[in-house]
């Protein structure tokens, strides 16, 4: 009786477990049911951008209507490509969809961790797409050097173009008077008159932090001087005499007629300049060039308008599009496909165009009434020149190493083409390393 | 005889029980430490000799990679803006928080108010303290040119310029930890023994006089802990790095953290930065071993 009714070590550890069972049990037994899905299911991952403000505030509701269920996360730029590449490559299953930047295009094909769409129904050749988009969403490319291990690999559709950014020239109409700048003389020339007239602070701004954002200024200066970037065997070649007068041009003429602190400056410090009124011109992006309209975000609504970027030897623009990928890994894959076909149709890119964001199929320009002004201009560059980064796994990587050495000229104001010229030394260290030749 | 052995049975079982119950109770903290510090440190150690390829490992390398770090020149770069880094803030807030902790030490009023906010920055997160800093520092819009505009001056460049950047991602660092150092050391002080301060005074000893002699010798282990523990922290340093300056400009602030994560993520060169941090685990390690048999030697004397 006593032996019983004794609280004993068995008898605390046969109860605790018992608790712990019954617990578990009932907890998982007496969960309340996560609400039926409003539809299906599709958990995009985009970094944040003003060029997506259009697809959030219009697209979604309608695809709503269509009945999916669109669950919208957004990082900032500089973590996205590590976090989904990871989650990618681990087979984490966090998302359906990545909304990509273009150059990573080639990261995520080399690894094998994106669905081929063209095989889930998307056709890659229908007429109707812009060409230079459509490209970047294969895998290896259909065009240009590929690198060591796909020379002979079939390029499949790995990502579909979704909204059709690229850079173009956003310039004050009180400043440039008759119109467009033509070239870059033009800008710093009529730009230094603004200055002086009291329109404007600088004549152009830019962003100068190493990495991304200096290379992503430089890189259209850099085509409309006439540099390519590689040869057909990767071998880096921006410092030709073309790449080094676009390097001097840029740290020197560029940073004297921009603010004293473009060092420093990425998109939010470059977008106040244009926007709050003290810069004469600048090449962006539709991110900020879409707020140009709205009195809430500008101070200078009315005095910006949109141009195909300035030439030296050519109006060349470099193309940044959103690109979409669905991940092997995903857990509503056929829903993000399904939603894909539904976006990339005509009928809803026009949609698009018409909320204001640039399109990828060339029907959708044409619509009567594009919500921007920008659209139009947008199309002009397609057609007066863009090209996309070069396609290569290993960019993020290449434009680090520009950027530093660039960022440093820049700090300095002169030594563009010696920056040009240690970069490409370390590039093509870095490329002899990860195999190249 | 039923009894005899359904005794003998529930002996057993009580020795066996006794046996087991130290192992499971152990079970769970030594499955936790397995899985999130012996596993990963063995992993990134197997990753360390490896060469991967779009994130996957394609060959074994041996030491290549660890071969490779000290012909790096970014390697070799981030390491000496770290060994900078640390060096500097940390002998700052050394200096800082023990000047903080003798002047705390004394009692006046609203002295405890003063310990209270001393601690403040501590306790705010490292990325708020960042972005606070980078509203200061920011040339266009920053606390320092507005007021600079105020007094008639131009912009104040900070982030834009290799050594203002360094010292002020240092300051950033000296605000931020400098308090942990003033803990640290206040604590320490008030253990002092008080006979020997009193001895001093009685003799005549001015306040120099005690603090050479006595404060600094009798608080000289105190010292060292507190700078081992902030130099393996300051080693560590990500997080301000990462919102401020992002490691720029140029590389003037890369630390090595910054270096590894982008290797490692960026760059998707996995074992190459897995040699690089288990290179800088041993650095630190081996300085605080040095540091340890320092307080030994000074404990012995």
């Amino acid at each position: 009786m006593m032996h019983s009714s004794r609280l004993t070590r068995r008898s605390v550890i046969k109860g605790g477990l018992g608790l712990a069972l019954a617990t578990t049990a009932l907890t998982t037994l007496g969960l309340p049911m996560p609400a039926k899905a409003a539809g299906k299911k599709v958990i995009i991952g985009a970094f944040a951008d003003g060029g997506l403000t259009p697809f959030k505030e219009k697209i979604i509701p309608l695809a709503k209507e269509q009945g999916f269920d669109i669950q919208f996360l957004e990082d900032e730029y500089g973590v996205t490509l590590e976090k989904w590449f990871a989650d990618a490559q681990s087979g984490a299953g966090q998302y359906d969809l990545y909304l990509l930047d273009d150059p990573w295009v080639p990261q995520f094909g080399a690894a094998n961790v994106l669905e081929d769409l063209g095989a889930g129904g998307i056709d890659g050749s229908d007429k109707d797409w812009i060409g230079s988009m459509i490209d970047m969403g294969y895998w290896p490319p259909q065009k240009g050097p590929r690198v060591k291990g796909f020379e002979n690999a079939k390029p499949t559709l790995i990502c579909v173009p979704f909204v059709g950014d690229l850079q173009t020239l956003t310039y004050r109409n009180d400043v440039f008077t008759g119109g467009a700048p033509k070239t870059w003389d033009e800008v710093i020339a009529k730009g230094k008159e603004g200055v002086a007239a009291g329109k404007i602070k600088y004549p152009v701004v830019f962003r100068g932090v190493s990495g991304n954002p200096i290379v992503t200024s430089w890189y259209p200066v850099f085509l409309s001087f006439g540099g390519s970037f590689f040869d057909d065997k990767w071998n880096p070649i921006f410092n030709s005499a073309e790449g080094k007068a676009s390097a001097e041009f840029f740290v020197g003429t560029m940073k004297q007629n921009a603010p004293s602190g473009v060092v420093e400056f990425d998109s939010d410090q470059e977008g106040a300049a244009i926007l709050g009124g003290d810069a004469g011109a600048i090449i962006q992006y539709s991110g900020n060039a879409l707020k140009a309209d709205d009195p809430a975000q500008t101070k200078v609504a009315g005095k910006l308008d949109f141009g195909v970027v300035p030439k030296q030897q050519s109006a060349i623009a470099q193309m940044g599009i959103f690109i979409a990928g669905v991940p092997k890994s995903a857990p509503n894959k056929a829903n993000s496909i399904e939603f894909l076909k539904w976006y990339v149709s005509a009928e809803t890119q026009a949609k698009l165009s018409e909320a204001g964001s640039i399109p990828v199929k060339r029907s959708a320009f044409g619509i009567a009434k594009p919500g921007n002004r920008l659209i139009p201009v947008a199309l002009q560059q397609l057609d007066a020149g863009a090209l996309p980064r070069p396609r290569t796994p290993d960019w993020a990587k290449v434009e680090e190493l520009l950027g530093i050495e660039l960022n440093k000229a820049l700090q300095a104001g002169s030594g563009g083409g010696a920056a040009l010229d240690t970069a490409a030394k370390q590039v093509k260290d870095y490329l002899t390393t990860a195999g190249y030749y | 005889m039923r009894n005899g052995m359904q005794a003998s049975k529930y002996r057993l079982q009580g020795a066996g029980l006794d046996l087991a119950l130290p192992y499971l109770m152990l079970a769970p903290g030594l499955t936790i430490v397995l899985g999130v510090l012996v596993y990963p440190l063995w992993d990134g150690l197997r990753a360390s000799t490896k060469a991967y390829r779009y994130g996957s490992p394609v060959a074994d390398v041996g030491l290549q990679n660890y071969v490779r770090l000290w012909s790096d020149a970014q390697f070799l770069n981030s390491l000496w803006v770290t060994v900078r880094f640390v060096a500097l803030s940390v002998s700052i807030e050394a200096v800082l928080g023990f000047a903080l902790a003798l002047f705390c030490l004394h009692e006046f009023r609203g002295i405890r108010l003063l310990r209270t906010v001393l601690i403040i920055p501590m306790v705010i997160t490292p990325v708020v303290v960042a972005i606070v800093f980078r509203l200061i520092y920011a040339s266009d819009a920053g606390m320092l040119t507005a007021l600079s505009a105020a007094m008639g001056g131009g912009a104040v460049q900070i982030l834009g310029d290799p050594l203002k950047a360094f010292i002020g991602l240092v300051a950033l660092d000296v605000w931020e930890w400098t308090p942990l150092m003033f803990l640290i050391l206040l604590a320490g002080l008030q253990s002092l023994p008080h006979e020997p301060f009193e001895a001093a005074r009685v003799d005549g000893a001015g306040a120099w006089r005690v603090f050479v002699d006595l404060t600094f010798p009798m608080m000289r282990p105190v010292l060292a802990i507190a700078i081992v523990l902030r130099t393996i922290d300051a080693f560590g340093t990500f997080d301000q790095v990462f919102v401020l300056t992002r490691g720029g400009p140029g590389e003037a602030t890369r630390l090595i953290s910054i270096y590894g994560y982008d290797t490692a993520f960026k760059f998707q060169q996995t074992g190459y930065a897995a040699a690089l941090f288990v290179t800088i685990g041993l650095v630190v390690l081996a300085l605080a071993f040095s540091a340890i048999r320092l307080l030994r030697r000074i404990d012995a004397s």
